[in-house]
């Protein structure tokens, strides 16, 4: 539904204030993850061109990382021992950062945000649930994202560098997962969205990290036969480095 | 340094990962076991998933322990026939084992059960031997003889059906125990990431009987197939195993190892199993409070399986 109501924007909305143009970019489109890759900072900078003379209004960035299923359990004591019990299964982005120029519910309405799954609070997690209310498991699994640094909101952390030109540094953590992002600027003013823009970015590991993942997945008995062979050549060596001493 | 580890989907410290590796198969070296019971849940402490670090154990302790099977092979102090024997049955355990594995991950009980297996073999095999050590030094302190083995006496082992004939072993008993051994062991491999030698050694040593000399040599051997068994089988089904988390760790084990045999050397037996025992049992009540203690978050994470 979210990315309905961004398509519809970007289509139709967009066009009909054309006077005043959103216009963003990224400092890089693909994040590459290496061999000593330990996180990045990207940077989403953007500016509006033509703005009112009452000032440009409130700018929200937001960079989603892929899908994915998740599943949050709860445990219980059952007998003396903690033990996982209930369990819930959510849809969510397995990555979310959001700025904005303040705090959001000074910016749209409730029913906006929710529309656009802006904030932390407002994401749709589709949940399906073993027992009772979703809403501690989604808490849960936004608190275990953010202890990981995968999901983060940081209000007032667009940097306004003029009247109409902004910036925001999207840190982007070494246990990123992979796949296609999203980054999304709004501009918001009198609570709607007046413009948006969405730009794709990639995260994948390159070169000798991409292969050994494709091998591991691709040929799995000989990546774990290579695995073993790797074990006992290094356990054979080692005789032999210590027996020369 | 941080390294990324393409399988597990983090960057880790290699030092540390390295220095992990050295200090369990120093371990391993004095103490003449694998060392997979230290080191799953050592990796799962420093944040590395529990599948991964199951699996990825499994091939560090084989890789470490191929250096002592050549060594025994070499002093003709492994009975190849009873490993055989062992292996076979250890294999269908294994497999049964990396196939329940699954089941308990699909059920969300894969981490309490094996925290459950740990505290309950632990400490039960931490209780025996520290027992036993205690037994044994206190008569050498007064002065008695304590025997181990005493070739003459029959126990219920002897009346089961099958008997073949162990030669290495000198040893007549039935297919039996070894069988049911190295089923068990070959489950436990598989679920906890071990070699299952800790669980091995006493019941070869004090059910079988066999002497001591030939169990290390052939308990060594059993736990080298078993966890090259386990490996490829997380590889195939869970593509678990991350090869470069494998290769720091079996990098720092194998040293640490050397090293340890040459500190082992110079303890007595008896001092050798009490140490181990204070061990195990340290590993066994430090999972068996987390068990219980009130967890800092009632609610945990896994990601579903892409």
């Amino acid at each position: 539904m979210r990315n309905l109501a961004l398509a519809a924007l970007v289509l139709f909305a967009a066009p009909a204030s054309a006077e005043e143009n959103l216009v963003s970019g990224l400092s890089q489109d693909v994040v590459q993850i290496t061999s000593n890759y330990t996180g990045t900072d990207l940077t989403v900078f953007g500016a509006v061109e033509q703005p009112p003379a009452g000032g440009i209004g409130d700018i929200v960035v937001v960079v989603r990382g892929p899908q994915a299923m998740m599943t949050v359990r709860r445990k219980d004591r059952i007998a003396g021992i903690w033990i996982n019990d209930a369990r819930a299964r959510l849809v969510l982005p397995s990555y979310y950062f959001i700025a904005s120029t303040r705090p959001l519910d000074g910016i749209a309405s409730h029913e906006t945000l929710g529309r656009y799954e802006l904030g932390l609070a407002n994401l749709h997690a589709d949940p399906e649930v073993s027992d009772g209310d979703p809403a501690p498991y989604v808490a849960a699994l936004v608190r275990a994202e953010a202890r990981k640094g995968l999901y983060r909101q940081s209000f007032g952390s667009v940097e306004m560098l003029s009247a109409t030109l902004f910036r925001v540094h999207v840190p982007v953590p070494a246990t990123v997962p992979r796949g296609s992002y999203n980054v999304e600027v709004y501009l918001f003013r009198d609570g709607a969205v007046i413009s948006a823009q969405s730009t794709p970015l990639y995260v994948d590991q390159t070169g000798f990290e991409r292969r050994l993942f494709d091998f591991a997945h691709g040929w799995p008995f000989f990546y774990g036969l290579s695995t073993v062979l790797m074990a006992l050549f290094l356990g054979w060596a080692s005789t032999l480095f210590f027996r020369k001493r | 340094m941080e390294i990324y580890l393409p399988i597990a989907e983090m960057s880790v410290h290699w030092l540390i990962v390295l220095a992990m590796g050295f200090g369990v198969g120093f371990l391993s070296g004095v103490f003449g076991i694998g060392g997979g019971f230290l080191m799953t849940p050592l990796l799962i402490f420093y944040g590395i998933p529990p599948g991964v670090a199951v699996a990825t154990t499994a091939s560090q302790v084989s890789g470490v322990t191929f250096s002592g099977v050549l060594a025994h092979w070499k002093r003709g102090s492994l009975d190849f026939k009873m490993g055989t024997v062992m292996m076979a049955s250890g294999l269908i355990g294994t497999a049964a084992g990396v196939f329940l594995f699954g089941v308990l991950r699909r059920m969300g009980q894969s981490e309490f059960s094996v925290s459950a297996s740990y505290v309950i073999l632990l400490g039960s095999v931490g209780v025996i031997m520290l027992n036993e050590s205690i037994r044994t030094w206190r008569a050498a302190w007064e002065g008695r003889s304590v025997s181990g083995r005493r070739p003459g006496q029959h126990n219920w082992i002897h009346g089961l059906p099958f008997k073949v004939r162990f030669r290495q072993s000198r040893l007549y008993i039935s297919v039996i125990p070894p069988v049911v051994l190295g089923f068990v062991v070959g489950v436990l491999s598989a679920i906890m990431g071990v070699g299952g030698a800790f669980l091995m050694v006493p019941v070869m040593i004090y059910m079988l009987r066999m002497p001591t000399n030939v169990v290390v040599g052939t308990s060594m051997f059993q736990v080298l197939i078993v966890t090259s068994a386990a490996t490829i089988l997380h590889a195939v089904n869970y593509f678990s195993v991350d090869i470069v988390l494998a290769l720091v760790l079996i990098v720092g084990g194998v040293f640490g190892v050397q090293y340890g045999v040459r500190v082992g050397a110079k303890l007595r037996g008896e001092q050798l199993r009490f140490f181990l025992a204070l061990l195990v049992l340290a590993v066994a009540a430090r999972l068996f409070y987390e068990m219980v203690a009130r967890p800092a978050d009632l609610y945990s994470l896994t990601a579903v399986m892409p």
